[in-house]
Parts: C-alpha cells; structure tokens; sequence
C-alpha cells in the first residue's frame, strides 16, 4: 500500500511538471500581454521599453528557468496586468468554485444516482423513457444555452432567482442546475448499467428465489456493489466540473477560477493562468487518489489486492 | 376630539408622503463586462479599470459634455514658452485621507507615470513629459521634449495621487486600497465580484449624488441585460446594437447613446499581398456600402464617415470625401489591376464584430475578389496585424479611439511610416503629420490634417467606415447624458423618482 503511494504521488509530480511546462511554452510562444495593455496608439519603442521593463524580451528559456526558481520558494510571481500576487488573486477565487462544485454535484448525485435506479428497475416502463429523454436532454444542451435559458425563465420571467451574482444561497441554485445537469446525466447512465449488470448475478437470483423483493435486494445489496464504478465516475467528473464551470461562472457572473481563467488567458497574463493549471491539476490527483481510498472502504477486497 | 385626531393623521400623513417624495436612491449599482485589472490610475488602461478609477480620482484637467478641455485640479494654466507650461493648482482640495492636495502631489504624479520603474502601460501617451516640478504650493511647472500640441488633450487622463501616501503604503498597496480626491472614495474591493464606492462626504465641488456606488463584473450581455430588467442593475456597460431594441421594449429601461470618437475603420495593406496595387484598394473602397453597414448592422447606432475621424476629435474635417459605394468602377478598376478573383486575407479576433466582418467579405467579394477569413485569438491577432506587412493580411476590421480626441492620436499611429500599425509609406503624409504634431497653432495644425486626409483618400491605405456609438442599457429613472469619451462619472449621474 505504501509503495504504491509513493509510485502514485511521484506520478503526479511528473503529470503536473509536464502539463505545467506544455502551458507555459504554448502560451510564451503565442504572444506576450505587453500588445494587449499598452494603448492603441503606442508606439513601437514604448512597447518594446514596456516589454522589456516586464522580462518578455528574454529567451523563453530564461524566462522558464526564473519561473522555477521562483516555485522552488513557493514564490508564484506577480500578475502583470493586475499588478498583485498571482498566488492571492487565484486563491481568492477558489472558495466559489467550490461552492460551485459542491453545489453542481449535489445536483448531480441527488438527481443522477435515484435516476439511474429507476431506470434499472422499471425498464420498459414509461417512467423510463422519462427519464432518458431528460437524461439524453441535459446531456446534449449546452451549458451556455441551459444558463441563458433558466436566467430569463426563473430570473426575468418568473423573478424567483438572481439573475447573477454570488451574494447569497438562492445565487448558486441556478449555475449549479446548469453545470449540475450534464454530470447528472452521466451518473443516471453510469447507476443504471452498473445496477444492471449486478441484477444478472447470481446472488440477486439467489436473493430473489428465497422470496425477496426487487426493491430489498436492490437496497440491500446490489447498490452497494454498483457503487464502485459510480465513485470512480464522481472522481472524473470533479474534473469536468471544472472545465464546465468556465462557461457557468462567465454566464452567471459567478467569480471562480473558471471566470478568472478566461480572463487571464485573453490578457496573457501567464503567471495567473500558472497557478490555476497548477491547481486544477493538483485537484484532479487529489481526487483520483481520494477516489482510490474509498473504493478500498466500500469493497475491503481491494486492499487484498494491492 | 375626532376632528384633532383627523388633523393629527392629516399631518402624519402629509409628512410619510413628502418623505416618501424626497427618498433618494442610496446605492446606484452599475454593471461592467470585467473587473477592474487595477485601481492604481496610473497602471492600467482599460475600459472597466478607467470606469471605476475615475470616480475615485481627479485629474489635472477634465472635458465638459460637449467635449472641452476644462480645469480639474488645475485652475488655469498658461504656456511660459513652446515648452514649459505652468498650471495653477486649486487650494480647496482634499484627498479622502482628508490631507490637502497640493502642487507636490500635481508633480509627483506626473513625475511618477513617467518614471520607467513603474512600468506603466500609459507612458506612450505621456512620454513627450521631460519633468515637472512644483514652484510654489499652488503652482507646477512641467516642460515637454518637444513642443506638443496634444499635450493637454493627454494630460486629461492623468490623474493626481497623494504623493504621501502612495509613498507610505508603496504602490502595490496602493493599488489594493486606492486613495483620491474624487468625489467617491474606496469601500470594498471583492476581486472579480464587485467594487463597492462610498461617497466622500468633504468632495470640493458638490454633494456626491448617491450614497454607495456598486460596481459588478457581470462578462456575458444577456446577463447583463437581465440584471437591468429585473433590476439588480441600474447601469449596464457595452450593449451591443441588436440587444438595444429588447432593452427599449422593457418598460423600466431605456438605452442610453452617444456617438463617440471611436471609428469603425478598414485596414488595407499597402505593402503586403494583392493590395498592394494601388488599383485594388481603390476597388476595396468602392466595394464598400458604408451606409448598408450601419442600418443592417449597428440598428442605426453609428453614422457613416467621409474619413477616419470624428466630429469630436479635433483635425477632423468635412472638406474631404470618402469613396461612393460604386460597384462597377470597383469592379473595373479590379479587372485593370488583373487582380480578379485573387485571395485577400482578412484577419480578425473575437474582439471584432463576426457579422461587420462577413459583410465587409461580402462586399469585397462582389468586387471580384476572393476575402479569406483568418480568426485568431486578440493576442495573436495584434502580434500579426503589427508585424512585418507580408504576414499582416490584406484587410483587417477595428475599432479605434485614443481617447485623446485629438486626430495625431488616429492617423499619426494608423499610417506614419514606422509605426506598428502603419502597412504604408508617403513622404508627403509623413511631413504634414510630423509637422502637425510639433506646432501649436491649431489652424496651421488644422491645414495639415487636410492635407494629410487627402493623401490618404488618394492611397487607401485604409478607410473610416462609422462613427461608433456608445450604447448603455439603464433605468428609466437614472439621468445621465454619456459623453464622446466613453467616461462614466457617477457625479453627472442623478435619480429621478
């Protein structure tokens, strides 16, 4: 168990070097921010003295090196447009993406898992059909044309919700609805097959000769073991939460990383786009490695195993 | 009994009604496509920064309604020699700290934009400053390089900063908790979420007209706009046309407009590719229906324009027409050029109208030529579009203002020879802008932009398409007139129960 910790956590070191090295190449190589703040009007000498005055002017390779260097004392470098800490201004953000998170998979979960159980069990049925076409539904509509649509329904039309913001509860329920909704359609299908293939065992035809109910083998013993693939899915989709939440926060007006890497990437402002590539993919190891525990909770034969 | 009872309830209700009349609006909210990058005026440049700065901060001079430099800080000002200019600095004014701004602070900020070390983005538009300096606590001398006659039109955007605190807190402090004379001071800066203002109670020319200021960052249009009709938002910045007519149809909204010196323009290389026949940009320019452009595409919100510039940018003129939309001399002047059916790069980025820039395709199409739409992304758009002229495309859309409403900051930087920007060389051009640039005498001055106008409708090196109009989505009970420069003073707005 510890070797293969060891082996995992060094793994994610290489991963994230490498992706770390990959976004700063491709986004040095495709311009520097020096263009995009001077006025239109500014001549050439004064973007060449401002881009010499911000370090652009020096081979990549310097500027690499440097940007090392600075890691290796937890020193992030400050954002050259907004002139403070790219560490704080990206930290800043994260509690609302998490908020954003928790919230889309609440959603996600909440709606997904009793979804995809029902479709299992009742399949054939009407409420079946229901459910596909809803899954099928939220699956395909795009984040950006879901968000739209429920900010007019529920903001303008009907005034339930806030139309934007993050300043209290009733603010989240919409973005979360509408990030929540494609990873919901994932755990409905994800539930459904797993339920699926654990009701051809044996033991449920066991379980189900000796005069039990669907309902109490299904609760009682199929879901625990259908939940292995779903966690390994709720660990991935932590992941595309994240890739999601770019388009939800920039609809929503919603101040997470997802917004703030957006804006970074069209000002180039590189040190700040840095530390959210480091973060996200620090957050997909973390949760690939949490999902590896848990599996080992729920089903003790894989700590056998390894 | 019963009649002083009536009498007492007459009284309070008198009393509830003109209170209910006199309540004002405390907090006006305003939403802006980004947040601000920086609060320190001196460091950044963009739109939603400036929009939000300005209210904090005062500058040296400002620009009335209708467009005309006008004292701030500086009560007069009168020039010693072609050089050196002394302005009179006001003795009633606070910072928010409650210090006195004196002639210091005046040099100081000067002295500060200019200084390399500060690495600030604006010092092309200050950089013609040698130094200034205070001579009494009321009066600041400040000499140029050269004689320049866009000196004050520059100096409108400077704004003053109090030399001891930015340098007890150092600058990036500074620019977390910014530090003005302006009528607004600074409450709660919620990064990415909203900048909060409060009034500053001892401003110096008038009562500041809302308690709290609110501004949000709210990226997506259609958010925006929903913001306003549900009214989470009182102001909403950058609407585009097509949006304009919704907002109309809401009966708590109206949209607010302005033309402004902002000029959609067409780039044409003269140095690069097929256009570089003279032939051919002719063609270009004849191709092009101005006024089809403005009715199917800006609703109405924008005007045509016989060259690049404006009405509020000072050099401009009516004496010099644009092309005719003509297209069979665009056509024939094509064929003598045996350009027909060649390939013409178009580059553009998302920061540009998609549909203004399929019409220009279309249009040049008819022509008989083939339009090539190459999209990138901002940044590598400019890093082409400024580059050597073999890789910069043949046609290429913008926007542009220098905010300076002064025409040396148009066509100087477009099409001067050596300029980023500039896919075109002419001695001629190249003389009277120069000359322009270094002489006072506005009617000399004046002459010369002619001059330099007709050289460029001879050469085409590009061409002025409309005067664009700045568009606001706003409740029905918030009076403001915006203004050319696109500024938004919280101080000329007021609420109208």
């Amino acid at each position: 168990m510890l070797r293969y910790a060891v082996e995992r956590l060094i793994q994610a070191i290489i991963a994230i070097f490498g992706v770390l090295t990959i976004v700063f190449v491709v986004m040095h190589l495709s311009g520097d921010p020096t263009l995009l703040l001077v006025p239109q009007d500014a001549s050439a000498e004064m973007i060449a003295q401002l881009r010499s005055q911000l370090g652009f002017d020096r081979p990549i390779w310097v500027q690499y090196l440097e940007y090392l260097g600075g890691l290796a004392h937890f020193d992030f470098g400050i954002s050259v447009v907004q002139r403070v800490p790219a560490f704080d201004i990206v930290i800043s953000r994260v509690p609302y993406t998490a908020m954003l998170a928790a919230g889309a998979l609440v959603v996600a979960i909440g709606m997904g898992i009793p979804a995809g159980i029902i479709m299992a069990t009742r399949r054939g049925g009407w409420l079946e059909r229901l459910l596909t076409a809803i899954v099928v539904t939220g699956q395909s509509v795009p984040t950006f044309l879901s968000g739209i649509v429920l900010i007019f329904f529920f903001g303008v039309t009907l005034r339930w919700l806030p139309t934007s913001g993050s300043g209290d509860f009733a603010s989240l329920i919409m973005p979360s609805i509408a990030l929540g909704a494609i990873s919901m359609s994932t755990f409905a299908r994800m539930t459904r097959i797993s339920i699926i293939d654990e009701l051809g065992k044996d033991y449920v035809r066991a379980g189900r000769a000796r005069g039990l109910s669907l309902g109490s083998v299904v609760f009682r013993h199929v879901l625990r073991n259908a939940a292995i693939p779903v966690i390994t899915i709720a660990a991935l989709e932590i992941g595309n939460l994240l890739a999601g939440a770019v388009i939800v926060e920039t609809v929503f007006a919603w101040p997470g990383i997802g917004q703030l890497a957006i804006q970074s990437i069209q000002s180039r402002d590189f040190l700040v786009v840095q530390v959210i590539v480091l973060l996200i993919s620090f957050v997909y190891v973390l949760t690939s490695v949490i999902a590896d525990f848990v599996y080992a909770l729920v089903d003790p034969r894989i700590r056998l195993v390894r | 009994m019963s009649a002083k009872f009536a009498s007492i309830a007459a009284m309070l209700l008198a009393l509830t009604a003109s209170t209910a009349l006199a309540q004002t609006k405390d907090t006006l909210t305003i939403d802006l496509p980004n947040d601000a990058a920086t609060l320190d005026p001196h460091l950044q440049w963009n739109t939603d920064s400036y929009s939000i700065y300005r209210n904090i901060f005062d500058n040296l001079l400002t620009r009335d309604v209708k467009g005309e430099i006008v004292p701030q800080i500086a009560k007069s000002w009168k020039y010693l020699d072609d050089k050196t200019i002394e302005f009179q600095i006001r003795d009633d004014v606070t910072f928010q700290d409650g210090s006195k701004l004196t002639a210091e602070d005046v040099a100081f900020s000067i002295n500060r934009i200019i200084d390399p070390k500060l690495k600030s983005p604006q010092l092309s538009q200050f950089d013609q400053i040698a130094k200034a300096e205070a001579v009494s606590p009321t009066l600041v001398k400040m000499t140029t390089k050269s004689p320049y006659p866009a000196l004050l039109a520059q100096l409108v955007k400077l704004s003053i900063v109090p030399k001891a605190y930015v340098e007890k807190v150092g600058d990036q402090e500074f620019n977390l908790k910014p530090l003005g004379s302006g009528p607004y001071k600074m409450a709660n800066w919620q990064k990415g979420v909203q900048t909060e203002l409060e009034a500053y109670g001892s401003y110096w020319r008038a009562k500041p007209p809302f308690q709290k200021v609110v501004f949000r960052t709210v990226p997506d249009v259609s958010t925006r706009i929903a913001d306003l009709k549900t009214g989470k938002a009182d102001l909403v910045r950058d609407v585009p046309p097509d949006q304009a007519e919704s907002i109309k149809n809401d009966s708590n909204s109206q949209v607010l407009s302005v033309p402004t010196e902002r000029i959609g323009y067409l780039f044409i290389n003269a140095q690069g590719g097929v256009t570089k026949d003279v032939r051919v940009r002719q063609a270009i320019a004849y191709a092009i229906d101005r006024q089809a452009l403005v009715e199917a595409l800006l609703e109405g919100y924008g005007k045509p324009v016989e060259v690049l510039g404006a009405e509020p940018v000072f050099g401009y003129t009516d004496k010099i027409k644009g092309y005719e939309y003509n297209l069979d001399k665009a056509k024939e002047l094509v064929k003598a050029a045996g350009a027909e059916g060649a390939t013409v790069e178009f580059l553009t980025s998302p920061a540009y109208s998609r549909a203004t820039v399929e019409a220009i395709q279309q249009m040049v199409n008819e022509a008989g030529l083939k339009v090539e739409i190459s999209s990138s992304d901002q940044a590598t758009f400019l890093k082409r579009r400024q580059g050597d002229p073999a890789n910069a495309g043949g046609l290429a859309f913008g926007a542009w203002s220098c905010a300076c409403q002064d025409v040396d900051g148009v066509i100087f930087p477009l099409f001067r020879t050596g300029s980023i920007w500039a896919k075109y060389s002419n001695e001629k051009f190249d003389a009277a802008v120069d000359k322009a640039r270094v002489i006072l005498d506005q009617k000399e001055r004046l002459k010369l932009y002619e001059q330099a106008y007709q050289v460029l409708k001879d050469d085409v090196p590009g061409m002025g398409l409309y005067q664009a109009y700045a568009l606001y989505g706003a409740a029905k009970k918030l009076k403001w007139q915006p203004t050319a420069n696109e500024a938004m003073f919280v101080m000329d707005m007021s609420w109208q129960q």
